[in-house]
């Protein structure tokens, strides 16, 4: 505490020191140049030998350090307007880039320490966002889009930092994974051929409804990516997986299959419980059905679009407008996580993995078994207890310039949100173009990444900067439709359950 | 001597220890120990089937979320929550280190990091090896499973395409009118769906018992693994811990600032025009900047004796809160039956309501008064308290203390209003003679003569109040046991079970102690010698 409060003591006789200058150089204009000349120096080698004999041997260690980044790189110190934040996550092996951010000091290199709280469900993460009892968290892509349009709690919120690619799954029940080994000899095989449609569900879907029941899957929130990949998956088979409408917000009107909303955490319980026969949720909640030995993964959203956006770091608007500077040095600390999560050696194999597997399985962060996260943050994955399959791109942190806040994402998310009717009017192509860029900030995101590279801390290649912020279009779909961010309307018309404009 | 220690004790509710105390003054030596063995040996030695039985009855229960814990296990879980609150403790302590002392440190933990290195590697080979052996064990069990359920999958379909072969062609045979013929073919084919379905449900036996066989736990590897974790979470922390004292501690942060000041400052003397402008105003920010940085502290994570602490302050703001609604409100319906008949319809109608539903109506109104919580003066002023500043309270626990006020008051306001309604009417005569005031009346007749009822009525709000804040804290997520609980259960960890009985201990034991205080109080306020309820 003694030294602390020399430093304190100290720097406030320093901060006093130019106020004094200032003044004396105000004055000193009046009569003559040498006196300024002459009076400051004095005053400051005074000051710069007190200060020193208020420290101790700690100041001169720093010079011999080796570790002091003073010798490093040279670093753009912003002028943060926060420097103690609070960031919320849901307990997903995809909340790495913040908790890797802080537990490397990514955050701290930035000037700023950051608490990590895990919060029960996306709804209240989102509510606490915007209410200010949070400062930024870990969101589904749906939810900035969705709180910008309104659907749900309405409020503009940005990102301007997608987190993560992949990372899901869909797990059925034992008895729903018999059933359709049942239908389709080839899923009987130990290790059956991927990628798993869900034609083999439709006919259990139909028997259900035959005896005048329904299947029951959860996802975790209405605008989530889950519900939408489940959604596409069931939809791909000729499913109904049901519509939202403007009297049903639970989106079951016409459902072959009805969807309910389940945080992720809870959904093992919920499957054991027999609540539901079918989940979509991100990792380690799959391997943890597997390791619980109550449900089996059929597929990954790998397979069902390769490489799609999944997480992103949000805040309010206002809240970005506030604290520019903090923003940047946000974004900054997490596209250094990301980059330190995709790290590979020369062979090509993730290198950090194990260490961030074993950081998140702390009980304050995701907090389940090092063993079940490790699966897919290393690569793997476990389809059934007999079934490991590599998987190097099940989570994507940085690669394919992964970081970056594409607005075809964006218009992804509202395409979807139109074809299940959350989106009740038809809007125009433009709209889709214009809500894209209320949401999805790449200028933020360029500014941060311009700093890391004159700080020789990211490359200038990897980051897309001559881009209009729309990917190349791709059909790499299970279904094999193709998607164009420019044309969402000709997408939502190509589908053959969905509304349509 | 003797009868103060015994009056103290009866006073502190522990009556069980008088015969101690009466023995070691030596009064009536065999009646002392008979009461002792009553009263302290048979409870001990319940307390030990108790958990002896816990012991041998826990690991026949399996559940899909692993074992039910052993007594020793939820020891372990305990000793593993304080090992995380120490090392969080050091890390915050590491920041603001210093001097000779943070050099020490680091010394000690980079040495400590070196040896910890050849010993990962051995447990990573432990769990190597482990591995191995559980694989080959697993497989020597369940190659024959495997085998004999390929035979019989095999067997099975080929004489289910049999059977079926069969019953298609004699369909081909069946006379158009012969009705006992079809009668009996169309036993046969329910002959044929009952022996498949048979067939199919003694595959699925086979299956189940390798899927067992593959579930059971391997002794070896858990232990290997536990060591393994053991020694990687040390080096994850003392990683931290050197980063804490190496480059991210605040000393060193300030001294590299600093130094850039002053070199900012040497700079700014001879700049001129826009260069001296802008050199000022670097200086200026690096001011604020060092500022900010002295200030600033390890945002440590939540542990749990830190959620102890406040949720011990949220059930006591709550209890508060409750105390001083329902202590008025309860004198004034003693005093006026007019006005108890008033409040009765209130009172029976909010009395039932459980806390889940008062605590999202709380939560909204309190969102509501607070807006903004980062910038409102009362979660400013309430940060800047000594004692309760660095608990971070927040709309979630305000509404949290509130869901417990609303919900434990109902005991204090009952009981108050039957402790004045049941002052002896004698003393109520004798004010009257005096002319006594009301205020007078209130403080110097009704109040003191009520105040065991009074007090009866506290000691079961909190307990009632320390109920309700568990389940308070796990819906709202304020931060406490309650969200402990949670997040446990949340985590589905192989030792998040364990550590949720800990939390079962914890609770319990504050609660009695909550309970022993409330006694005390109560017979303080007492006059009779009646006898406080265990």
């Amino acid at each position: 505490m003694k030294p602390f409060l020399h430093h304190l003591l100290a720097s406030t006789r320093l901060s006093l020191l130019p106020v004094l200058l200032l003044i004396g150089a105000l004055s000193g204009c009046g009569s003559s140049d040498s006196g300024l000349v002459l009076d400051l120096p004095d005053d400051l080698s005074v000051a710069a030998a007190e200060s020193g004999t208020t420290e101790d041997a700690a100041s001169e260690s720093v010079t011999e350090s080796p570790e002091a980044p003073a010798t490093a790189a040279p670093k753009t110190l912003l002028n943060l307007e926060k420097d103690e934040l609070k960031f919320g996550f849901i307990k997903l092996t995809d909340c790495a880039p913040i908790v890797i951010a802080r537990e490397k000091g990514f955050f701290a290199d930035e000037g700023l320490q950051v608490e990590v709280i895990a919060q029960p469900n996306w709804k209240t993460l989102l509510d606490n966002v915007i209410n200010g009892e949070l400062d930024g968290a870990h969101m589904l892509s749906g939810q900035p889009i969705a709180a910008t349009i309104g659907f749900g709690t309405k409020a503009h919120v940005i990102t301007a930092f997608t987190m993560d690619l992949n990372g899901n799954g869909i797990t059925v029940s034992n008895s729903v994974w018999e059933q359709m080994q049942q239908h389709d000899e080839n899923l009987k095989s130990p290790t059956p051929k991927h990628p798993i449609t869900a034609d083999a569900l439709k006919p259990i879907v139909q028997e259900k409804l035959a005896s005048g029941e329904k299947l029951q899957m959860g996802m975790v929130f209405p605008v989530s990516t889950h519900n939408y990949e489940l959604r596409y998956w069931l939809a791909a088979a000729g499913i109904n997986p049901g519509f939202y409408t403007k009297t049903d917000i639970g989106g079951r009107t016409d459902a072959e299959v009805e969807l309910s909303v389940t945080p992720p955490p809870m959904m093992p319980a919920t499957l054991e419980a027999g609540n539901i026969q079918g989940y979509c949720v991100g990792e380690p909640w799959n391997q943890q059905a597997v390791a619980k030995g109550i449900g089996v993964p059929v597929t990954t959203n790998y397979d069902i679009w390769k490489n799609n956006p999944e997480k992103v770091f949000g805040v309010t608007k206002k809240w970005a407008d506030e604290n520019p500077n903090t923003h940047l040095a946000v974004v900054k600390a997490l596209i250094r996580a990301g980059q330190w999560l995709d790290e590979t050696n020369a062979a090509g194999d993730l290198i950090n993995r194990e260490e961030a597997a074993r950081i998140l399985s702390r009980p304050d962060y995701v907090g389940a078994d090092y063993d079940v996260i490790k699966n897919s943050m290393t690569g793997f994955f476990f389809f059934q207890k007999t079934d490991k399959r590599p998987m190097p791109d099940f989570n994507v942190f940085f690669k394919y310039h992964c970081t970056y806040p594409w607005y075809s994402d964006g218009v992804w998310f509202l395409t979807q949100m139109r074809r299940w009717g959350q989106i009740t009017e038809p809007k125009p192509a433009e709209w889709y173009d214009e809500t894209a860029k209320q949401v999805y900030r790449p200028d933020i995101y360029k500014q941060a990444a311009r700093m890391l590279v004159s700080e020789g801390l990211l490359a200038e290649s990897d980051v897309p900067w001559e881009t209009d912020g729309y990917k190349e279009p791709t059909s790499d779909f299970i279904d094999g439709v193709l998607y164009d961010g420019h044309d969402p309307i000709g997408y939502l018309n190509s589908h053959k359950i969905g509304n349509k404009d | 001597m003797k009868y103060k220690l015994i009056k103290a004790i009866d006073v502190a509710g522990l009556t069980f220890l008088t015969p101690v105390v009466r023995l070691c003054y030596g009064e009536e030596p065999k009646k002392q120990l008979q009461e002792i063995g009553r009263f302290i040996v048979v409870p001990l030695i319940a307390f030990a089937v108790f958990v002896g039985l816990w012991g041998a009855i826990a690991p026949r229960h399996k559940t899909k979320s692993g074992e039910v814990p052993t007594p020793l296990v939820v020891w372990d879980a305990a000793s593993s929550i304080w090992r995380f609150h120490d090392r969080e403790a050091d890390k915050e302590d590491a920041y603001g280190l210093s001097g000779k002392t943070r050099e020490q440190k680091l010394a000690i933990v980079e040495k400590r990091l070196s040896q910890l290195e050849p010993l990962e590697t051995l447990a990573n080979q432990h769990v190597k090896e482990a591995n191995a052996a559980r694989t080959t064990s697993v497989e020597e069990l369940v190659g024959p499973i495997l085998t004999q359920y390929e035979k019989l999958d095999a067997e099975f379909s080929a004489a289910q395409t049999e059977r079926e072969a069969a019953l298609k062609r004699d369909a081909g045979l069946l006379a158009s009118a012969d009705r006992a013929a079809r009668e009996a073919y169309l036993q046969r084919v329910r002959d044929h769906a009952a022996k498949t379905e048979a067939e199919r449900e003694q595959l699925k036996e086979l299956k189940a018992e390798e899927t067992a066989i593959r579930a059971e736990k391997f002794p070896q590897l858990v232990n290997a693994l536990k060591a393994q974790t053991r020694i990687a979470e040390e080096r994850q922390y003392l990683g931290k811990l050197s980063e804490q004292l190496g480059h991210g501690n605040r000393t060193l942060k300030l001294d590299e600032q600093m130094a850039q000041l002053r070199a900012d400052q040497v700079t700014f003397l001879s700049a001129e025009g826009d260069a001296a402008f802008m050199l000022a105003q670097r200086i200026v920010r690096q001011e604020a900047r060092i500022q900010k940085t002295s200030e600033s502290t390890y945002a440590k994570p939540w542990t749990l004796p830190m959620q102890i602490y406040r949720s011990l302050a949220c059930v006591f703001a709550g209890f508060l809160i409750g105390s001083a609604i329902a202590i008025p409100i309860g004198v004034l319906c003693g005093l006026s039956k007019t006005f108890m008949a008033a409040m009765t319809p209130f009172i029976a109608l909010f009395k039932p309501v459980s806390p889940i539903v008062w605590l999202p109506i709380a939560l909204i109104i309190v969102g509501g008064f607070i807006p903004d919580p980062d910038k409102h003066w009362l979660i400013d002023f309430l940060a800047n308290l000594p004692l309760l500043g660095w608990m971070k309270i927040n709309p979630a626990f305000i509404a949290s203390a509130i869901t417990v006020a609303l919900c434990s008051l109902w005991a204090t306001m009952t009981n108050t209003a039957l402790g004045v309604a049941s002052i002896d009417k004698d003393h109520l005569n004798v004010a009257r003679v005096l002319r006594l005031g009301f205020k007078d009346r209130l403080f110097k007749i009704v109040i003191p003569s009520s105040l065991p009822l009074i007090f009866a009525g506290l000691r079961i709000s909190l307990g009632v109040g320390w109920m309700v804040l568990i389940a308070a804290e796990l819906l709202s997520s304020s931060e406490g046991i309650g969200k402990f609980v949670w997040d446990q259960f949340n985590n589905g960890a192989s030792d998040s079970f364990a550590k949720m009985m800990v939390v079962v201990f914890v609770v319990g034991l504050i609660g009695l102690v909550l309970d022993r205080i409330m006694i005390v109080f109560q017979r303080l306020v007492s006059f009779d010698d009646a006898a406080a309820a265990i």
